[in-house]
């Protein structure tokens, strides 16, 4: 990364007794797609309130853009931000709800800050929606709106809390992609707050991933996924079937697979995990490790169809998800079967 | 059956709120001077002899000045409760809440003797201040249970989208805020001026040598032969509370529906 426009370094923040944001440090790059996952609770939205300028904090330093944030209220600082609830102005209409931050700039003639507003409206789809009532719009819309109101200002840092949870599942679907292409053609950062980790996964550069006020993990998508840092980590993001393991002499025993060369660093007993689609059903005749295992439960999505397998010896249930396809049959529960499954995709945590 | 008897009960029920109301035009341009039936004919006397009374006119005048400072001191102090209240946290909220709110249950009269006895001890004259003192005191639960409602209603975050958007507290205040409370704060106005105009036990108390309109119609009733007068100005001060409440239930639902927000039931 280049010089980061946000600079977080340590930050600690209090709410009486209960400790939102425990010694958080992290770097946002000038232009990035940047989300905060995590459980509700976890000071995802604390910290993004801390970055706008709602939330003060107790130690640590914030700085935006080279500057340090310290006593400079919300109003001042180079970010915007979307709401959760979007709080678009009732008592506005639309054009006067995105021209709203327009107020105060002396430099702009009423002719320019409608221009703007215009210009803001077309970037989100809402071309000659100015005249409307506020509150006559819909969830899309309302989001819309909201996006304009903060990008015709032309923040360094645009701010999203939440913005999809009010929408319904094809709108978040639409939402996604769209606010994606926005921030590429804009080419300024988002940080955006979610607990959904398939928006965080389909959206962003590099995720920070939230537990207990404290930054978890803090990396690209596939990253994240593949090699999650803790066990939270792991069963926060997708699915992951967990086993009992012995590490020895660089050997691991793990229930039901065998032994394995283990990662540098790991001794006694520890758990691996491993994805659904880091094992499959093998066809007969296929070589490579393989573990035996009977089928428990099946459930059929059509093009894919996930299984839970009782891996022999063991009480370990793993998932799996195989594709669906002409020469694939889907098992019925009791068959018994063998696993294909990769060294690569496991991951070992401590115990 | 019991839809029937229903709608009977609810007959007899407007019957008995409005027929004495309606009794009063109807004496108020009867030509004589005894309330009772038969009618005698039809004059506009009475309403002409309102005019020529210096005395009613000074009450009248007492009474206007106080409802408006009333209104005004008790929906200024209802705004900042009622905004305490729905949008900060501090200790003993509840208490102090719950204490602001009692005089809207305390029996008037004993409000009116312990306020009589401070104003003695302190050694102030009793005058129109005085009886504002009162009004205002029991006028501001009745608006910060109006403004609350209006506090309530609104998005914490429609503040701070203003001032993520480069206003100030105050700024966002004026410009976000108060126009979404508009409604509540005419509604408290009235309410407070209505209150404050017809409250008779407060102002008969604190009241120097300047009575209020209650106070004066009080007096006047003594005199047998003034009843009629007392009718015509209660007929007029009818029609003013109605053109008021109106007035202002129609604004009321304006903003409401200008700003897109749900009706939530007016104070009619």
């Amino acid at each position: 990364m280049t010089k980061p426009l946000i600079s977080i370094a340590n930050l600690q923040k209090y709410y009486g007794s209960y400790h939102a944001l425990r010694d958080v440090s992290v770097e946002i790059g000038p232009g990035e797609f940047f989300s905060l996952l995590g459980p509700s609770g976890c000071g995802k939205t604390t910290l993004l309130r801390t970055i706008a300028g709602f939330e003060s904090y107790e130690s640590g330093a914030l700085q935006i853009d080279g500057r340090d944030m310290a006593g400079v209220p919300a109003n001042k600082r180079p970010t915007n931000m979307v709401f959760q609830s979007y709080a678009i102005f009732p008592h506005l209409s639309v054009a006067e709800n995105v021209g709203f931050g327009l107020r105060r700039r002396g430099d702009l003639d009423a002719a320019a800050k409608a221009r703007r507003g215009a210009e803001a409206l077309a970037m989100v789809g809402l071309d000659g929606y100015g005249d409307r009532a506020a509150h006559a719009l819909s969830g899309g819309q309302r989001q819309r709106v909201a996006l304009a109101r903060a990008l015709v200002l032309e923040p360094k840092v645009l701010l999203l809390d939440e913005p999809l949870s009010a929408l319904d599942k094809k709108m978040r679907e639409q939402m996604q992609s769209e606010l994606r292409r926005l921030q590429r053609h804009i080419g300024i950062t988002f940080i955006l707050v979610t607990h959904d980790q398939e928006e965080a996964l389909t959206m962003s550069d590099r995720i920070a991933v939230m537990f207990e006020g404290r930054i978890a993990q803090l990396a690209a998508p596939q990253e994240l996924y593949s090699r999650p840092a803790t066990r939270d980590v792991a069963e926060f993001i997708g699915t992951m079937s967990f086993l009992s393991a012995e590490v020895r002499d660089g050997r691991a025993e793990v229930a039901g697979l065998g032994t394995m060369p283990a990662p540098d660093g790991l001794s006694g007993p520890c758990v691996a995990g491993v994805r659904p689609e880091g094992m499959s059903i093998a066809e007969a005749g296929a070589d490579g490790p393989l573990a035996a295992a009977e089928i428990v439960e099946s459930a059929y999505f059509g093009d894919m169809t996930t299984y839970r397998a009782r891996l022999a010896g063991t009480e370990a249930l793993v998932e799996i998800s195989m594709k669906n396809g002409p020469a694939v049959a889907v098992l019925e529960p009791g068959t018994q079967t063998r696993l294909h499954w990769s060294p690569d995709a496991l991951v070992f945590f401590p115990a | 059956m019991s839809g029937r008897v229903l709608r009977i009960y609810a007959i007899l029920y407007l019957v008995f709120l409005y027929l004495p109301v309606l009794l009063l035009p109807v004496f108020a341009f009867n030509d004589g001077t005894i309330i009772a039936f038969p009618l005698n004919g039809f004059t506009t006397a009475w309403f002409a002899e309102l005019v020529a009374i210096p005395a009613l006119h000074e009450a009248l005048g007492n009474s206007l000045i106080i409802a408006t400072v009333t209104a005004m001191l008790s929906t200024t102090l209802g705004v900042f409760a009622a905004r305490a209240s729905t949008r900060f946290q501090f200790p003993g909220k509840a208490g102090i809440m719950g204490f602001i709110m009692v005089p809207l249950v305390l029996p008037e009269i004993i409000v009116a003797v312990s306020l009589l006895v401070v104003l003695l001890q302190l050694g102030l004259s009793l005058s129109i201040w005085s009886v504002i003192l009162g009004h205002t005191l029991i006028c501001t639960p009745f608006c910060i249970a109006i403004l609350s409602s209006s506090f309530s209603g609104l998005d914490r975050s429609l503040e701070e989208a203003a001032i993520d958007l480069g206003e100030t507290r105050l700024s966002a205040f004026r410009l976000v805020i108060l126009p979404l409370v508009t409604p509540g704060i005419i509604a408290a106005l009235l309410i407070s001026f209505t209150i404050s105009l017809d409250e008779f036990i407060i102002a008969f108390f604190l009241t120097g040598t300047e009575p209020t309109l209650p106070v004066y119609i009080w007096s006047q009733l003594r005199f047998p032969q003034k009843l009629p007068v007392i009718m015509a100005l209660g007929t007029l001060l009818i029609l003013l509370s109605l053109i008021l409440i109106g007035s202002a239930e129609m604004l009321r639902r304006r903003g409401l529906h200008k700003s897109g927000q749900k009706d939530a039931g007016g104070f009619l």
